[in-house]
């Protein structure tokens, strides 16, 4: 789905060091509106650092990101007003307990993008109705098994009208179980032509939903395809060999 | 049982006694409610610069002031504290003793709060914060919103315990001749020269204070609970 239109995310030249190791080493990357990017590899690869990156929860030492031409790494970014249009999904939810349900959905549309109570709350139901809970909307979060909780911070995420979602390993703390849950919401998503970067080891499912795959390894991108000639044709020994572990 | 009579009858009801004994609680209530608000206050703003610090690396110079003043504060005895703060800082400004008192142990306290604090907002785990910045908030509308909440649920006891030590801690004003009620008290057993009577009663008055404050401090701990889904 690569076009000649400007791309939605230019990562130029990334580089990330912590003291002394360098966490992810000259990495360059479009992502453009409508992508489903699943980015994989083994674990010390540098794949959720550079995720994290990308709204700057992790401040990159060298290199540029531009998001909708903006150059987020500049020190004179405003990052707080990007980041609202980059949902972040994290592998341990990161609900806030002390709220309940609906607060944890409304309190950002309210307090920054400056929505009425009702216009914040229909926003929410409508996404807890889409993932199924809008039952639970006055429960707090720790009365929610695994799998609910990840539903609710997509929604949380989403409530902000995200021009792009980025997922750290958004299955990898659940019970094998409610991963399935999890997926489905995520594959609705991608259906709507939502933009979605996703790091994961969840390798059927980026098979099935991706439009592209990225093999990180020591901080690299070692090879980029579609998924079929991702999984058909892997070209480099690395992900050969990562392939052949995971598979 | 006369003797304890006669004994109670001379400390207390003699000349109006009591009126020691009440002078001195009042003092004592007065100076640890203020020296509470401002030691509150001291140690939420030395909490907050030092956890910023530790988060994020900014305010480096701040941060080691902070260092100074509870190396300072923790490092000497409260007592000197106090009669630095009334024989030197204060010397010659004319200023109530009961107006110094609150300030010594109000910058004394500010520091034992200000670790609470600083301890219980490190508490809290790194993802509610990134959870916070990754919404789109700042970093001081994460710390309101987010973090202090559930690190005030995390530190209430200890505060209270700090609140009680204050309480205690004041029975030290006397050495700048200030009546509190350990003053007031050994004031009477210097008329009296029974020494039994006022001592005990002040005790006890201390004890009382005690124990109905540790009862605030359960109350809150348990409701605090209750909300904790």
């Amino acid at each position: 789905m690569t076009t000649d239109k400007t791309p939605l995310i230019r990562v130029l030249d990334l580089e990330k060091k912590f003291d002394n190791i360098n966490a992810i080493n000259n990495v360059s990357l479009d992502v453009y509106e409508g992508d489903v990017l699943f980015v994989v590899g083994p674990s010390g690869s540098g794949k959720s650092t550079f995720l994290r990156c990308l709204n700057r929860l992790e401040k990159p030492t060298g290199g540029k990101i531009l998001f909708d031409g903006v150059d987020i790494c500049s020190p004179n970014c405003d990052i707080d007003i990007h980041r609202q249009k980059m949902g972040m999904v994290f592998q341990q939810f990161n609900l806030f307990p002390h709220m309940s349900i609906m607060k944890n959905l409304i309190i950002g549309p309210m307090r920054l993008q400056k929505k009425s109570r009702e216009e914040a709350e229909a926003l929410a139901c409508d996404y807890l109705k889409r993932v199924g809970l809008l039952d639970r909307k006055h429960d707090y979060p720790n009365q929610l098994s695994g799998g609910q909780k990840q539903r609710i911070a997509i929604c949380r995420a989403l409530c902000m009208g995200p021009q792009v979602m980025l997922f750290d390993e958004p299955t990898s703390a659940l019970d094998p179980e409610m991963v399935g849950e999890v997926l489905s919401v995520m594959r609705e998503l991608a259906e709507e032509k939502m933009t979605m970067v996703v790091v994961t080891h969840e390798m059927n499912f980026a098979k099935e939903i991706a439009n592209r795959i990225i093999f990180m390894a020591e901080g690299e991108i070692v090879e980029e395809n579609s998924p079929e000639e991702f999984f058909l044709n892997p070209k480099s020994d690395r992900l050969k060999a990562f392939l052949g572990k995971v598979l | 049982m006369d003797n304890i009579v006669r004994s109670f009858y001379q400390n207390f009801i003699e000349d109006n006694r009591y009126q020691y004994i009440l002078d001195g609680l009042k003092n004592t209530l007065i100076i640890t409610f203020f020296a509470v608000i401002l030691g509150t206050i001291i140690g939420f703003l030395i909490g907050a610069i030092r956890s910023t610090y530790e988060k994020t690396g900014k305010l480096k110079f701040l941060n080691a002031i902070c260092h100074i003043y509870l190396a300072v504060i923790r490092g000497t005895p409260m007592v000197l504290q106090l009669l630095i703060t009334y024989f030197v800082i204060f010397a010659s400004v004319n200023v109530s003793k009961i107006v110094v008192s609150i300030i010594a142990f109000g910058i004394n306290s500010g520091a034992y709060v200000a670790e609470i604090i600083r301890s219980g907002i490190m508490s809290i785990d790194n993802g509610q914060f990134e959870a916070g910045r990754s919404l789109g908030f700042s970093y001081n509308q994460t710390m309101i919103l987010f973090i202090f909440p559930q690190a005030i649920k995390n530190i209430l006891p200890a505060l209270g315990n700090e609140f009680i030590v204050l309480l205690k801690e004041t029975s030290v004003s006397g050495y700048i001749a200030m009546q509190d009620l350990t003053k007031g008290a050994d004031i009477i057993r210097s008329q009296t020269y029974s020494a039994f009577m006022p001592l005990i009663m002040a005790a006890l008055i201390y004890l009382i204070l005690v124990l109905v404050l540790d009862q605030f401090v359960k109350y809150f701990e348990r409701k605090m609970r209750n909300s904790d889904h």
